[in-house]
């Protein structure tokens, strides 16, 4: 057998071959990371290129390129920007959404964190999901808690503050109660150990996890009230920058790394980068998942 | 490592050439990349790759993979020396030529997994040295590409002894490196830099074969052996590792090796990591395509 039949193999990537995406969604990709720091994978182009495609129908726009113009040259293009970026983020969440990120809090981040801080009276981990949405985050996080309570977390007292600008969000999150969509990565483990059914179609999260968790509102850019978020191990904020201005970005994280015990580290969304807005913070790389330390003032390493 | 090791090790590989499916265009191929450019050839380069007919098609075929530029696979050899250059042809006929060099069977360790790691390591130094703008792309490229290159040794002639090592790798979750070190008494910087010395590999890739563990150690070509380091740590934290123990955290700024880097690259204080890392993502579905056309399809092709 010869290898002349063999070379139909090389080709683009799938997708790309038959269905060329227009150049211009780079751009906007790459527009998008610059203000945001959302980064769109090449293979979900076409998921930037379907929201993009939304915003123009509402617009009446026709071409990738007029709406490029809009997002660049147009006198609402700021706005036009955010109105992207919801489009973008949408339908995000759901529990156990980033398995690396699990992996790295119960294998790396929690050993050492208990391990710095063992020599405290009080043995207390506090963890912040800021911009919680609808809670997914919050109770995916107090889950792992709880299951390191038989472990390394023994003789610890869990708290996890779960915030939202958004009174409505926080109210669902209350209730615990989620679809199958929310539930797509939790494993049965996980759905017989903490969950009951509510009917068919829905699960709701068991009160010993709720127990664990502190839900409420707060605006981020609230600076009273954020100087009193102090003391946090682990923080969370995923696809949440996005809502917020240059400056305004730049304050918030710089409250987020104030609000973390030395040591502690913050998360942001998995396809997001802190950019430059705060470079005290170490960037970290664990098998699959990217986070920021915060050093201790000695520069100590754990 | 004693001098009987080291014995044992070249009378090895000295059993490699011996081998009966290396490609007989690869030494004298290796001994033109080292030629000084303008010493070169062109006529023999083409002359030389176009003889193995499987090598040639699949050197084809990778030219025309995104990763080097071609949206459409050249019509031949020469015209892909023409559009790519001959280095870049060199580090694609090279990576074509390992493919075919080792069989694929009876491996110690798994063969995908090693080119995933092999050509994502590649890709990570081509790309990073891409942004630095300092050091050769194509030399990045084959540094990272046979980084490893000691594994394919140990899997040829060290194939008991190395696998009593991953058995041990993994029974008690250690390191690699550690598990031979611990049961062979040496490593795969050893035999790749044994191999390399033999094939007359160029210093500075020799120095990345011996050395991308303890970067302290090189010689000579640190920044290279620096930026292989960090190619290779970065793979591991993206899932392009081999499945054994890895370090469960990397901080690449703090790691000895950025600095080494940085203090020749100011260049290095713009690379954004994070998107970096993305990108890197983004290139699996590229790597499985190479790993498909020099593994993959090799195996079938080489049969006659």
């Amino acid at each position: 057998m010869t290898a002349g039949p063999q070379i139909a193999l090389a080709r683009p990537p799938a997708g790309l071959a038959q269905n060329p995406i227009d150049p211009v969604f780079r751009q906007i990709r790459d527009l998008v990371y610059k203000v945001s720091g959302i980064y769109q994978l090449e293979e979900k182009l076409y998921l930037l290129a379907d929201s993009c495609g939304r915003r123009m129908r509402q617009l009446n726009v026709n071409t990738p390129r007029d709406y490029w113009d809009r997002l660049t040259a147009h006198a609402n293009r700021d706005a036009e920007m955010r109105s992207l970026l919801n489009e973008v983020t949408i339908g995000e969440t759901s529990l156990f959404r980033s398995q690396p990120q699990v992996d790295a809090i119960r294998q790396v981040i929690l050993p050492e964190l208990v391990a710095e801080k063992s020599k405290q009276v009080i043995k207390r981990m506090r963890i912040w999901s800021a911009g919680c949405s609808t809670g997914e985050e919050a109770y995916t996080l107090a889950m792992i808690m709880l299951e390191e309570k038989e472990r390394l977390l023994k003789e610890w007292t869990v708290e996890i503050l779960a915030t939202d600008l958004n009174d409505r969000s926080v109210e669902t999150a209350k209730t615990g109660i989620y679809g199958d969509y929310a539930l797509r990565s939790t494993t049965d483990y996980y759905k017989r150990k903490y969950f009951t059914p509510v009917d068919d179609k829905k699960l709701q999260v068991n009160p010993e996890v709720k127990k664990l968790i502190n839900f409420s509102r707060l605006n981020l850019q609230d600076d009273s009230k954020m100087l009193f978020m102090k003391g946090m191990d682990l923080i969370f904020c995923c696809n949440v920058l996005i809502y917020f201005d240059g400056p305004s970005k730049t304050k918030v994280v710089n409250h987020f790394f104030n609000n973390l015990n030395t040591g502690g580290y913050f998360f942001l969304g998995t396809s997001e980068s802190l950019l430059k807005l705060n470079e005290q913070f170490h960037l970290v790389h664990f098998p699959g998942a990217i986070g920021y330390w915060k050093p201790s003032l000695t520069g100590k390493k754990p | 490592m004693s001098t009987t090791v080291a014995a044992t090790i070249s009378e090895r590989v000295e059993r490699i050439e011996t081998m009966p499916s290396i490609p007989a265009v690869l030494l004298p191929l290796m001994e033109l990349l080292n030629a000084p450019p303008d010493k070169v050839n062109l006529d023999e380069v083409v002359k030389l790759v176009s003889y193995d007919n499987t090598i040639a098609l699949q050197t084809l075929r990778i030219a025309s993979s995104p990763l080097f530029g071609l949206s459409k696979t050249p019509q031949s050899i020469k015209a892909a020396v023409m559009t790519l250059g001959l280095r870049r042809v060199g580090a694609m006929v090279l990576t074509s030529c390992l493919g075919q060099a080792f069989p694929t069977k009876g491996w110690a360790l798994d063969p995908t997994v090693f080119w995933r790691h092999s050509l994502g390591c590649a890709m990570v130094c081509r790309k990073l040295s891409e942004k630095l703008r300092v050091i050769d792309v194509d030399k990045a490229y084959m540094a990272g590409l046979l980084h490893d290159v000691g594994f394919l040794v140990n899997c040829l002639v060290f194939s008991k002894e190395f696998a009593a090592a991953l058995e041990r790798a993994s029974q008690q979750n250690t390191p690699i490196l550690e598990a031979e070190q611990q049961t062979m008494g040496f490593t795969h910087c050893d035999t790749g830099r044994a191999l390399a010395e033999k094939w007359k590999l160029a210093s500075d890739i020799v120095q990345v074969i011996a050395h991308h563990h303890a970067i302290e150690d090189s010689q000579s070509a640190q920044s290279l052996v620096s930026l292989v380091h960090l190619g290779d740590l970065l793979c591991r934290m993206r899932n392009l590792g081999y499945g054994y123990y890895e370090r469960q955290k990397v901080d690449l700024i703090d790691d000895p090796a950025w600095s080494v880097l940085l203090k020749e690259y100011r260049e290095l204080e713009n690379v954004d990591l994070v998107r970096f890392t993305f990108e890197l993502d983004e290139d699996m579905v590229e790597i499985g395509m190479l790993v498909s056309i020099i593994f993959g399809s090799g195996k079938t092709a080489a049969a006659p």
